[in-house]
């Protein structure tokens, strides 16, 4: 990777298309007003360099995924004492497991000796994790609870079993999606989503068994920034009919049409979802008709659990993204998670979930129409990674950076709205949730504290 | 349909030279169908009642017993000729952007080997896959995977995929998107 920063002067004033703000400075240090100069969420300008300069990824690492909650889970995927799973919370390898008192605990994956990554397998079940390289063994909550001949400690004044357990995060759920936190100083998981958690039960909870993820979990590597799939999921339902057109037009012969009087945006503490209230059209591009029926013939039990509102969302044509980096979409059942790895590279990991309810014919069909739509090789989602690693790729370019990106869609467009909770944008063509979006991510960016950071 | 403890030779029984000649060619003629996107001819190689299978691959503990490559799990393709068609069709659209300029796509079919079945016109054929995509100015992508076949000589004498299964050797695809058959 190049230099971060644009060495020499900053950009001539050489072509015209400036309303556009002053072009981004020249090299200089990453204080918290160059981070908040790189977001103008009131007009809708973003500076490039969010995508691609390393002190800024490196301090999202410190202030985002550090701080944040971060999916890590489902019940369903470890439901038995001694399940386990491996994953990611940004950078950090973590272990989450069912421990004996049957709570779900997670933990850094690397030993409190010498740093050795202590479980290898992506999932299983375990009664405990050894080290390889000196076998110390950790319980299923990260307690070390054996050391390889301990005598040798014996007198030891710096060895104290209980400080060397593995690092453990805070674990909170809501709906059976457990996330993990390592900052002690964040507010609660409920406080965290706030409003959000209304919306989330659009799909956690529109039937009374709740949902489960079906095994296994496909993951995949792209070479962009995290962020540019985050914001696509939080409300780019403008790129939904010319990205996807030749999925659409394979499937259905037509393009289908976003009704702008009939659709939202909504957002809370960055955490966005855009929708309309057509109930079914994400869930019919599975080509799997017994889906729908199974929606419509459950619409008044919907209804009764959810309201009317909240009940057209169930698949609905949409999109959302939990801030930071857990996105999903309703009809379509596919959660997901986009996970750092340098400021060019994220890994998607992807699940397929399902009313625990439903009957099993059904839950068949989700999984082949999700794999055949939303995974890697689906014909949607297959046209989707191509755009996110060009628009990140195309930063190289010491140039290219000087130029802000325009996120302006839909200004002005936030409605008082009766029934929807958060802030309420109309029409799903918009860029209201990006704005949210970024906006949540500068005030983290910029705040040293928790306390520091507003509820939006 | 374990070969443990058979030699070579008891493996090929039944099967003769000109049926493993005429198979390879059958398979390496697909391998061209495809690098040539000749989606249409490629389709017309299948059974009617074709199971085209690559499940995801997860790393998992040698004690963990766990039955991993099962149809409940969660895969890239887990097609019948529906769905199959219906990705080809994806792939012909003017708006197939990721498509255009058109993917360069390199199959690489080796270590085919033919044993006999119960049933006199059908074939478990085993092989080796490898995959490379390169795309726009300097995209390189490698993909290997052994496959398992079942090949079938149809009512009209032509030889068909009757199921195929397709074990990938990276447990995270190191690849923004699997836009090729393999
Ligand atoms: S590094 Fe883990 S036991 Fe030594
Ligand atoms: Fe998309």
């Amino acid at each position: 990777m190049s230099a971060p920063f644009a060495k020499g002067p900053a950009a001539p004033a050489d072509l015209p298309r400036d309303e556009a703000p002053a072009p981004a400075p020249g090299p200089g240090p990453l204080d918290e007003a160059a981070v908040r100069a790189m977001v103008d969420s009131e007009q809708g300008w973003i500076d490039r360099r969010i995508f691609w300069d390393p002190q800024v990824y490196a301090l999202e690492m410190e202030r985002t995924f550090a701080r944040c909650w971060i999916f890590v889970a489902h019940d369903s995927q470890i439901p038995e004492v001694g399940d386990f799973l491996t994953t990611y919370v940004g950078e950090d390898a973590v272990i989450v497991a069912r421990a004996r008192d049957r709570q779900v605990h997670a933990f850094i994956n690397s030993c409190s000796h010498r740093g050795n990554r202590v479980c290898f397998a992506e999932a299983g079940s375990a009664r405990r994790f050894t080290c390889n390289f000196h076998g110390w063994s950790y319980a299923l909550d990260g307690s070390l609870s054996g050391v390889t001949a301990e005598e040798l400690y014996k007198d030891n004044p710096t060895f104290d079993r209980s400080k060397l357990g593995l690092h453990k995060a805070r674990v909170e759920s809501h709906g059976g999606m457990h996330f993990a936190c390592f900052d002690p100083e964040a507010p609660s998981l409920a406080d965290y989503l706030g409003e959000f958690r209304w919306y989330l039960d659009v799909l956690l909870d529109n039937d009374e068994g709740g949902i489960e993820f079906v095994d296994g979990n496909i993951k995949s590597r792209l070479k962009c920034n995290w962020k540019f799939p985050a914001e696509d999921f939080v409300g780019d339902a403008y790129h939904a009919t010319w990205t996807h057109s030749s999925a659409l037009q394979a499937l259905f012969g037509n393009i289908p049409t976003m009704k702008a009087d009939r659709s939202f945006q909504v957002n809370a503490n960055g955490h966005g979802w855009d929708f309309g209230l057509d109930f079914i059209s994400n869930a019919a591009t599975l080509c799997e008709p017994e889906i729908v029926e199974y929606l419509r013939e459950n619409e008044v039990r919907f209804a009764e659990r959810l309201g009317k509102m909240r009940s057209r969302m169930v698949g609905s044509l949409s999109s959302a993204t939990v801030f930071p980096n857990l996105s999903f979409l309703a009809g379509h059942n596919t959660f997901r998670t986009w996970n750092p790895k340098g400021p060019a590279e994220t890994e998607l990991h992807t699940w397929v979930f399902l009313n625990r309810n439903a009957p099993d014919s059904l839950k068949e069909k989700y999984r082949r129409g999700v794999m055949l739509t939303f995974s890697p090789a689906g014909i949607f989602e297959m046209d989707d990674g191509e755009n996110f690693e060009h628009c990140t790729a195309s930063n190289a370019g010491v140039v290219t950076r000087r130029r802000k990106l325009h996120t302006g869609l839909g200004l002005g467009s936030e409605v008082e709205h009766p029934e929807l909770k958060g802030n309420v944008h109309r029409n799903q063509v918009n860029e209201a949730n990006h704005r949210a979006f970024y906006q949540r991510w500068t005030d983290l960016m910029t705040a040293p504290n928790w306390a520091d950071v507003p509820v939006r | 349909m374990s070969d443990a403890g058979k030699s070579g030779a008891a493996l090929a029984a039944g099967v003769d030279r000109d049926l493993v000649f005429e198979i390879e060619q059958f398979l390496y003629r697909e391998a061209r169908l495809l690098d040539e996107e000749r989606y249409d001819e490629w389709l017309a190689t299948m059974a009617p009642d074709v199971h085209y299978w690559m499940p995801g691959i997860q790393a998992r503990y040698r004690a963990d017993k766990a039955d991993l490559i099962s149809r409940t799990r969660m895969a890239y393709f887990d097609d019948d000729l529906d769905y199959l068609t219906k990705r080809v069709e994806r792939a012909k659209q003017t708006t197939a952007w990721a498509e255009d300029p058109p993917t360069r796509h390199f199959h690489m079919v080796s270590n085919i080997e033919v044993e006999a079945t119960e049933i006199p016109d059908e074939w478990v054929v085993h092989s080796l896959v490898l995959n490379l995509r390169h795309r726009n100015e300097a995209e390189e992508q490698t993909l290997t995977a052994r496959r398992q076949d079942l090949v079938r000589r149809d009512e009209t004498g032509a030889l068909k995929l009757a199921r195929r299964l397709i074990r990938l050797q990276q447990t995270v695809l190191q690849a923004k998107n699997m836009n090729a058959f393999l």
